[in-house]
């Protein structure tokens, strides 16, 4: 049963540099073959500052960004190995390029309890270093009893 | 909602219309190498996705993908259709296992396409299937598009 007294919760925040070459990698793993993803001088020559980010690059940002965000959700009473992803959905405020510097704070936003299972909402809410917000992700859990 | 002018994109606001379709992408079948690449690239080394001993123990017939590898697919789709910079919002729901040789089709269509604060918006459905046609996400997505006369 989630303990609701955790909504609101947030966790200390994490900083992340946008790599690169975790762009590449990304793509590379996704096989998008869009050179844009893959070559600053692609990147440069479509239009943009830096290597631009494919769309699901903020799931790089949260996983890599925050490595504790598994320990520290456990430690919230969610049982970790019973999760399931079951939404996920991100509100792109400005752009992101590689090399930017963000910060990102993760909260939980909801928290219900349903027969034989807990729905958890979690939000990271992403800034640069102009403290511009960027990016927020929003990530549903199904934690199965 | 914050847009930007001057971005790069592959669309104008003037070339989609309602009821529009996105040109799918037909995935190659998913493979074990692929999902040790994804979970390196993306930080989520979930053993279920790795290790098939741990996906026979847990009942889900051997190790599956990533949602997150398959909502990528998706996102794949919509970057060729209007770059990544327009896109405004985009959120799918996961509703189903995607296994070994799985082929995943993303398909989508326009829904809404309107005119705030100056700006042009399209709003879109999209999905992943599998070659049975089993759904795996669905979802949908706002973008930002520029005028082509502005």
């Amino acid at each position: 049963m989630f303990d609701k007294s955790k909504i609101g919760q947030s966790f200390p925040p994490f900083t992340v540099r946008v790599e690169r070459c975790k762009v590449y990698e990304l793509a590379l793993a996704i096989g998008d073959t869009n050179p844009i993803y893959h070559d600053l001088a692609a990147a440069q020559a479509a239009g943009y500052a830096d290597v631009p980010l494919p769309p699901t690059f903020p799931t790089v940002l949260n996983f890599w960004g925050n490595t504790l965000m598994w320990q520290q959700l456990a430690e919230t009473g969610i049982q970790i190995a019973q999760v399931l992803h079951g939404e996920e959905a991100y509100e792109y405020l400005a752009p992101i390029v590689a090399n930017d510097v963000l910060t990102g704070v993760m909260s939980i936003v909801d928290g219900k309890s349903r027969p034989s299972m807990d729905i958890v909402t979690v939000e990271t809410r992403y800034t640069n270093q102009r403290n511009e917000s960027v990016l927020n992700v929003k990530t549903m859990f199904i934690v199965r009893e | 909602m914050t847009t930007h002018a001057n971005i790069p994109t592959s669309r104008y606001f003037e070339d989609v219309q309602v009821g529009d379709v996105i040109p799918q992408l037909v995935k190659s079948p998913i493979t074990h190498q692929q999902l040790v690449r994804y979970s390196g690239a993306s930080g989520d080394f979930n053993p279920l996705h790795t290790d098939p001993r741990v996906g026979e123990a847990v009942g889900t017939g051997g190790i599956i993908a990533h949602g997150m590898l398959i909502m990528g697919f998706v996102g794949q789709m919509l970057s060729d259709y209007t770059g990544p910079l327009p896109l405004q919002k985009f959120g799918v729901r996961f509703k189903g296992m995607t296994h070994l040789e799985d082929v995943i089709t993303c398909t989508g269509t326009i829904t809404d396409k309107y005119e705030a604060d100056g700006k042009g918006y399209i709003k879109g459905k999209v999905q992943a299937k599998d070659q049975t046609g089993d759904v795996k996400v669905a979802g949908t997505f706002v973008a930002a598009l520029p005028y082509r006369n502005a």
